[in-house]
């Protein structure tokens, strides 16, 4: 009984320490996430704004000029996939490479990953990996994102792809997060409407100097300032996951103590009672 | 005068949403002003100094660096790289810069990478600095 006793307290030991972690974890991603939600909310109208205007353009332009407004003929899919730096952050990482591999089913892909967990992820699943150079999602800044978007400018013109598609995790409230999968080129896949109600809608857009010119210039500045959007809101998701997952670890300990505690104190009463009762026992028989 | 819906938006958030009567900044290909009825438009931004004439009649100025101007159904979207108005410029920072990249420049040595970097550093520190002045 005594030995059992013992067990029962190291347990409570070790899983009150085990709180401990949690509870610091969760303390740093609810204090590194209220930076990250600023960033995003600050970041998220120029994406939505961004995407809406090259969508408009998208839906109404019959321009074939440029590289990047036609369909090309490569099957081959890149697909930006944005995941954390680390785990234990609830399904976050998870989900996001499920909800990919839905959309990668059946096709010819090549990935650029950001975030460590995303390169591991696609280096065991031996994708070819088009650089590894953004492991770090932490400390991707805007000057990142344009590198990042000029590695993609050179694949798609170089025919190495033939669309672009960017895999993030929306911010949708502190305990939802939704992956999300958006086609950023070519600009021809990005309308909603399809071919008919496109005929229906057009209305000419002037390009100056001219078309291909302006798409040159715009595209590699559109792709970063949407792969910024994609990695801010995917940090916070990703702090968020992560608070929300560390705070049911943190309840679920703080249960299993309740319940040994109980276990424990049961222990010693029986072994007292048994005290008792060997005394009594010893005392009758004199 | 006529007006029209104007957004502004960085990466740094929407910086302005209202009606103007004007607009100036410079493009790829040169200075370029949008007023009220202007015709479906697209064009990239190039570095320069803007201008926004609000509906009242005061004027903004601003550094202008990147990015695209849109207008669509008569409203204008301009969505820069950096889109600073004149009283968020730090002078003491631009000035910094400037005496930076031409020191480095002056230096030489650089690599062709390199060089473009500091070229675009100087070219940025010199458009906030002539916007304050």
């Amino acid at each position: 009984m005594a030995s059992n006793m013992k067990a029962v307290k190291l347990r409570i030991k070790s899983v009150q320490s085990t709180m401990q972690i949690t509870k610091a974890m969760e303390l740093v991603a609810s204090s590194k996430l209220r930076k990250a939600k600023e960033r995003a909310d600050l970041c998220r109208p120029y994406f939505k704004e961004l995407y809406g205007t090259l969508q408009d353009i998208a839906e109404t332009n019959l321009d074939f000029t440029s590289v990047y407004t036609k369909p090309t003929e490569s099957t081959v899919c890149c697909y930006v996939v944005i995941a954390g730096d680390r785990g234990l952050a609830g399904g976050y990482n998870s989900n996001m490479f499920k909800r990919v591999e839905e959309e990668m089913k059946g096709k010819e892909y090549v990935v650029l990953p950001i975030g460590k967990k995303a390169v591991e992820y696609y280096k065991r699943r031996k994708a070819t990996i088009l650089t590894e150079s953004f492991a770090e999602i932490a400390d991707i800044s805007v000057s990142d994102c344009f590198e990042i978007a000029n590695v993609l400018c050179q694949g798609y013109r170089g025919k190495e792809f033939g669309s672009i598609e960017l895999c993030y995790t929306e911010f949708v409230s502190m305990l939802s997060q939704a992956p999300k999968v958006y086609p950023m080129l070519p600009l021809s896949g990005v309308a909603e409407n399809g071919e008919e109600e496109r005929r229906k809608n057009r209305n000419l857009i002037l390009y100056e100097p001219d078309a291909q010119t302006v798409f040159d210039a715009i595209v590699p500045e559109y792709l970063a300032g949407l792969v910024y959007g994609g990695v801010c809101d995917s940090v916070a998701s990703e702090l968020a996951a992560r608070r929300n997952a560390m705070e049911a670890a943190t309840d679920n300990a703080e249960e299993m103590i309740e319940k040994l505690n109980l276990h424990y104190n049961r222990a010693r009463q029986a072994s007292i009672t048994q005290e008792i009762t060997e005394i009594v026992g010893g005392a009758e028989g004199l | 005068m006529a007006t029209f819906p104007l957004r502004i938006g960085t990466p740094d958030g929407l910086l302005y949403e209202g009606e103007a009567e004007r607009i100036v900044c410079r493009t790829i290909t040169g200075d370029l002003a949008i007023l009220a009825g202007h015709i479906n438009y697209c064009t990239a931004l190039g570095m320069g100094e803007a201008h926004v004439v609000l509906e009242d009649g005061t004027v903004r100025n601003a550094a202008c660096i990147g990015g695209m101007l849109t207008v669509i159904g008569g409203s204008v979207h301009v969505l820069a790289t950096t889109w600073e108005w004149e009283e968020n410029i730090d002078e003491e920072r631009a000035k910094e810069a400037r005496r930076k990249a031409e020191e480095m420049i002056a230096k030489g040595g650089l690599s062709d990478h390199d060089y473009a970097i500091v070229q675009a550093k100087l070219q940025r520190a010199l458009v906030r600095l002539s916007v304050k002045q």
